[in-house]
């Protein structure tokens, strides 16, 4: 278990570094002076030179490199143009309600998900088995902000049943749930039908297996069948399909919390460049990065533990 | 209860051209019709369109045929600027599909050539899959955050991060389907009376592998159209006065309580564009090549 989540890590090194070079190279390549660039239009000439020495930028690219793996190394990751708070605060204040969403977001999706892939696969071929396919096909063509669009119109403003501008506070609170309900909903709208299918699937391959046969023929009912040795191996897929997906996912969130006002790390970037606050814009597509990243760590080590096989192999 | 497999004869019947097995399915032969109708409309936009889609009139918001107030002068009606919707669809439909088929088109010929090269020489294997795999972990959305950041938005750095985020799935794709090729005896025999490599690569190697990889490619042109219509519905994307249809659900955001038309419509055709072709994508496969199911 440890060499792997060892392995894992090794594996992580090389694309961190990857995603290093990346944040480096939207400065490199931004046309213009970088040191313009990263004071804002509005710097004093003095102001664009205290950060031109503090970047090293008369120095060679390699060095720049190194210098800027230090300060990333300490977390300074600049101040926003717009706000003048440090990059690395407001990147703080926007984590929290960004996992919120996604935790929202999953809590609901992936059990819809999974609870209507396995009917679709004991139903296999029955108007139910094709509905829910339908469904899922539809789901995963159509377009995010159009969701969100009709539900905060009828939801929101037609019916008046649920706010859908901001954060109501944290997750336990009546008002923290209450805003978090339309966004939350909109994103797992779109996760259900991958959810459906890959459980669909992997329901459908599961039950051919011997021992799903040797539990029919201990007389075991056909729920308890299904339940206890079909639905449990078939989740493992499921588990890679959230790392599969995780990009998806944080396009999605990207355009949710922007719909929605919702104060999260992908409304902060697509502001951010809007309104070219380039330090604020490089620092939100890192944490993104890193996340995607991590999401990818958990979802391999979580694979990991659930099924003994990827360890021995 | 039985699980047995019911047996699809269409799918044993290897007597029948591809073509007539697609379209034996009804869901795709729809798909393929409506896709047919799309990209026509797209294409010859300039003859068909009734009006100016960029030229504003006094008649704002004015409400589509089917609804009460409606007119035939604007059968999808106006926008808030008094711009003929149906126009607008037909350009706007233009920019979408050319965003979509130009990064899918850039990425897949790139990624083809890179998965296709690490099977034909193995030396190369490694050091591809590495490149393929840091690839990776940049998610498409990313990709366009960033580049749009650097280069400001715009259609072009959409369309560039969209090639390059589909660059290693079909490098992955292509490369799995080419390691399988190069076991055949044909590959043995072909260096056997000497050909070039080549003419290896290019009249035994590509030729094998050049549909599967085109199945592929046509199952993530759908959500490449979708990341690219959200980038420009975030005001990331194609800038205005040019027609997207992401832009313009964008536009129609504020209307939304008076003339909820104004970004239903461009919505509803991007959602009929992507399932069209996810439909047809799923389609091709099933017939073409049901290796690449899962």
């Amino acid at each position: 278990m440890m060499t792997l989540v060892l392995n894992r890590l090794i594996i992580s090194v090389p694309v961190l570094f990857g995603v290093l070079l990346l944040g480096f190279g939207l400065l490199i390549l931004v046309p213009g002076d970088p040191a313009i660039v990263m004071a804002g239009p509005m710097a004093t000439p003095e102001v664009v030179a205290a950060i031109r020495t503090e970047m090293g930028l008369d120095e060679p690219v390699l060095t720049q490199f190194f210098r800027y793996l230090g300060r990333m190394a300490e977390g300074d990751l600049g101040r926003s143009l717009i706000s003048n708070k440090t990059v690395i605060s407001e990147l703080g204040a926007a984590i929290g309600p960004t996992t919120e969403l996604m935790v929202a977001c999953l809590i609901w999706s992936i059990p819809l998900g999974i609870a209507l892939g396995t009917l679709a696969a004991v139903w296999r071929g029955s108007i139910t088995d094709r509905a829910i396919m339908a469904f899922s096909v539809a789901g995963v063509s159509l377009p995010i902000f159009f969701i969100c669009l009709m539900l905060i119109h009828f939801v929101g403003v037609q019916w008046r049943l649920l706010p859908f501008i901001g954060r109501g506070g944290p997750l336990w609170t009546i008002d923290g749930l209450r805003h978090i309900a339309l966004p939350a909903l909109s994103l797992g709208l779109i996760f259900i039908g991958p959810v459906a299918r890959m459980t669909r699937s992997s329901v459908l391959e599961v039950l051919r297996l011997d021992h799903v046969r040797t539990a029919r023929a201990k007389g075991l009912s056909e729920t308890r069948v299904i339940l206890r040795h079909g639905l449990r191996n078939a989740l493992i897929p499921v588990v890679t399909l959230v790392g599969l997906q995780a990009g998806y996912l944080l396009g999605g969130a990207v355009v949710t919390e922007s719909i929605f006002s919702y104060p999260g790390i992908g409304r902060l970037a697509v502001g951010a460049i809007l309104s070219s606050d380039f330090p604020l814009a490089q620092g939100a597509i890192l944490i993104l990065a890193l996340a995607f990243i991590l999401i990818n760590l958990i979802v391999d080590v979580l694979y990991a533990l659930l099924d003994p096989r990827v360890q021995t192999s | 209860m039985s699980i047995a497999e019911p047996v699809d004869l269409d799918a044993l019947a290897p007597s029948l051209p591809w073509w007539r097995r697609l379209v034996r399915d009804p869901a795709a032969f729809l798909a393929l019709i409506v896709l047919t109708i799309i990209v026509l409309c797209a294409i010859f936009a300039p003859l068909i369109s009734p009006h100016d889609p960029y030229a504003s009139s006094r008649a704002v918001m004015q409400p589509p045929v089917w609804s009460d107030r409606g007119a035939w002068l604007h059968p999808f009606g106006t926008d808030g600027q008094g711009r003929d919707i149906l126009s607008r669809i037909f350009y706007g439909t233009r920019l979408t599909l050319l965003i979509g088929l130009v990064s899918v088109g850039l990425g897949g010929v790139l990624g083809s050539l890179l998965g296709l090269l690490a099977a034909f020489r193995p030396r190369l294997d490694p050091w591809v899959m590495r490149l393929v795999d840091v690839m990776l972990s940049f998610p498409a959305i990313l990709l366009g955050l960033a580049l749009v950041a650097v280069f400001g938005p715009g259609a072009i750095p959409v369309m560039i991060a969209l090639a390059i985020a589909t660059v290693p799935d079909c490098a992955r794709i292509a490369r799995s389907i080419a390691v399988s090729v190069m076991k055949q005896e044909y590959i043995e025999a072909g260096r056997a009376v000497g050909l070039s490599d080549l003419a290896l690569f290019t009249r035994y190697l590509l030729r094998n592998c050049i549909s599967s990889i085109l199945i592929f490619i046509s199952l993530r042109f759908g959500q490449i159209i979708l990341i690219g219509a959200a980038l420009s519905f975030l005001g990331l994307g194609a800038k205005p006065p040019q027609a997207e249809l992401g832009m313009m659900a964008a536009q129609g955001r504020d209307f939304l309580l008076f003339a909820p038309h104004i970004a239903v419509i461009p919505s509803v055709m991007i959602f009929v564009i992507v399932l069209a072709a996810n439909v047809l994508g799923d389609a091709l496969r099933d017939v073409l090549d049901p290796r690449l199911r899962s």
